[in-house]
């Protein structure tokens, strides 16, 4: 006797399952394999290269630097786009959809383009010093361009769609009479921010969150472009090795490494929502 | 009205007419075809223009071009382990010591090139073929800026604070690094003397950026002073720029541009075809002019007024640097310049 299987949930998420096997998990294996090579000609086995990175300071500081320009980024992105969400939340229909626009503009040109505009923005004769010269509020043009407050103000409005769209997509399904409710039950509109429309929107801002974190650490082109020689984050420690001095154990090395801070930070992010949503509730 | 009907075995035999016509009638169009690592930009646009047309009317050979930095090229070649993505490299010294090292080129034969006879002495040897060559210097925007004469003007005012500067991931920068360190007692081998200068200078220099953006960040006025090669020069000249090229006191330095048959290809015939085109007297004559400002290599090429020497010879007293000496140091230069330079 047969038995006749019916298609069950996993087997349909079988092709994506294996596409990640395929060109994830081999090259995540493959990446730890090879860092574990003591020589440049992937020879002999070792952990040199690990022990060579993690001892020395330079590594911790280019770590430290990573992780910081991930958390300020997500801040400012935060910071300048909640109210941008609760503008969406209340507007109409024909609003909404034009601020979703816009929201979505950015990501149909392309990165490498939006980073050479920021040279041109930030630069020493750029929009921000011109305009600021022009108001007398600066005596001689402002360095922006390879500091790194110009890198997060640039990282922001290259991130910002990431933010945006999960934030905007919980916000278009939060039940507005709660909120009517809030008021007609007497509370500020403030306080109906702070405790219903926040606490209600945070699975948006932290899935945003997150995905801004994890994109603006490993943002290679908008940290070198912007950021120059001067700041050192750990995607250009993994270029140098991988494609300038042909180091690959060590690429592997600051690449996992990278990984590794990259999901701890996601986590704390997570950590902190769950927290949160518990304290909110 | 009828429809006509197709048995099954009259689709298949209609359908394998058509692919045997296809694969005869393939030869007839062209004699084949190469495929080409070249770099991004200027090249990649100059070749189009001028190189894919010679190949295919000399040769009846289709190029197809990849673009791909030099250090790109030897990565994905070395990643491929043998079956390389591409048929010829184009490359600067280092990456190509690095490919000889690694074993990534074919062994090359220069009498396969008809041409080979109309280029200076030492262009070519068992690895490749030399198609153009670089002059690197100083590049200085005379509006703002006095006339610098040396490499250590650089790291003087006024021209300091006005200076953009990359570190030792291209050759161009690493040739520059290496030529202000010998001026302070340094040498090929030896760059610590630029990083002690460097160091006493550091906040004042306007710009420490990415190779790609340097060209950008000089338009912009974020600096008015960076080491450069005469292309680089050049092409921002045609944009308007007010950009002049200087040979510092002490010589331009010159580094060439060469070409090598991938290792397993199978079109090296074709490749060496390629090659042959690319030095070609009036290829290399066109890739000289406006926009491209090549520095051709080719004896017949009547030299351009605006390049930094009257013949091709003259070459032979520019700075050079051996790179198989400076390869093995790279890394830690490159480590030590990060450390130095980072805030």
């Amino acid at each position: 006797m047969t038995v006749r299987v019916r298609p069950a949930e996993w087997q349909l998420a079988l092709p994506l399952a294996l596409a990640y096997a395929a060109f994830f998990l081999v090259p995540l294996l493959l990446l730890i394999g090879v860092s574990a090579f003591d020589d440049e000609k992937i020879t002999t086995l070792g952990f040199a290269q690990w022990r060579r990175f993690l001892a020395d300071p330079f590594t911790w500081k280019v770590i430290v630097d990573t992780v910081k320009l991930g958390g300020l980024t997500v801040a400012a992105t935060a910071l300048v786009g909640y109210p941008v969400a609760l503008v969406y939340l209340g507007a109409g229909p024909r609003w909404q959809r034009v601020i979703l626009f816009v929201v979505i503009l950015p990501l149909l040109t392309s990165v490498v383009v939006r980073t050479f505009a920021w040279i041109v923005i930030l630069g020493r004769e750029g929009v921000i010093n011109q305009a600021l010269l022009w108001l007398g509020l600066a005596p001689a043009p402002l360095r922006l361009l390879q500091t790194e407050h110009g890198l997060v103000i640039a990282l922001t409005q290259i991130e910002m769609p990431l933010l945006l769209l999960p934030l905007l997509s919980v916000m278009s399904r939060m039940d507005p009479s709660l909120r009517d409710a809030s008021a007609a039950l007497g509370a500020s509109k403030w306080r109906t921010l702070v405790r219903v429309t926040l606490p209600l929107s945070l699975p948006g801002l932290v899935a945003g969150c997150m995905l801004v974190f994890a994109s603006s650490t490993t943002a290679f082109i908008s940290q070198f472009v912007i950021g120059g020689n001067r700041l050192v984050y750990l995607p250009l420690l993994i270029w140098q090795q991988s494609l300038v001095v042909y180091n690959w154990p060590l690429a592997s090395v600051a690449a996992l490494t990278l990984l590794v801070s990259v999901g701890l930070g996601v986590t704390a992010i997570a950590a902190v929502g769950r927290r949160s949503r518990a304290y909110a509730v | 009205m009828t429809h006509a009907r197709f048995t099954r075995r009259q689709f298949l035999a209609a359908a394998a007419a058509t692919a045997g016509a296809l694969a005869i009638g393939r030869p007839a169009r062209a004699k084949g075809s190469v495929t080409a690592a070249m770099y991004p930009g200027t090249w990649e646009e100059a070749f189009r223009a001028h190189v894919v047309p010679a190949l295919k009317s000399a040769h009846d050979v289709d190029l197809e071009m990849t673009p791909l930095f030099a250090v790109d090229q030897i990565a994905k070649a070395q990643a491929a382990r043998g079956a390389p993505p591409f048929d010829a490299f184009v490359l600067d010294p280092g990456p190509r010591v690095t490919g000889i090292d690694r074993g990534l080129f074919e062994k090359f034969e220069a009498r396969r090139l008809k041409n080979v006879g109309r280029l200076p002495a030492g262009m070519v040897d068992d690895w490749g073929v030399t198609v153009a060559a670089q002059v690197v210097g100083i590049g200085y925007n005379p509006k703002k800026l006095p006339r610098p004469k040396s490499w250590t003007d650089l790291l003087k005012d006024p021209w300091v604070s006005r200076l953009g500067m990359t570190g030792f991931q291209t050759t161009y920068g690493t040739v520059s690094i290496i030529e202000i360190a010998k001026q302070f007692g340094g040498s090929e081998t030896n760059v610590e003397p630029f990083f002690v200068e460097i160091k006493k200078v550091l906040s004042k220099v306007a710009a420490i950026g990415a190779p790609a953006s340097m060209p950008a960040l000089f338009q912009q006025g974020q600096c008015d002073i960076t080491y450069t090669n005469t292309q680089t020069v050049a092409t921002l000249r045609g944009r308007d720029v007010d950009i002049e090229f200087v040979k510092p006191e002490s010589g331009a330095v010159a580094f060439f541009t060469t070409m090598h048959v991938a290792k397993g290809s199978r079109e090296g015939e074709n490749a060496y075809k390629y090659f042959d085109t690319v030095i070609s007297a009036p290829v290399q004559s066109a890739l000289m002019q406006p926009p491209n400002n090549f520095i051709p290599v080719n004896r017949d090429v009547k030299l351009a007024a605006a390049l930094p020497m009257a013949s091709l010879d003259e070459m032979a007293k520019f700075v050079r640097h051996d790179w198989s000496k400076i390869n093995p140091l790279r890394a830690a230069w490159i480590e030590r310049f990060n450390k130095e330079v980072a805030k």
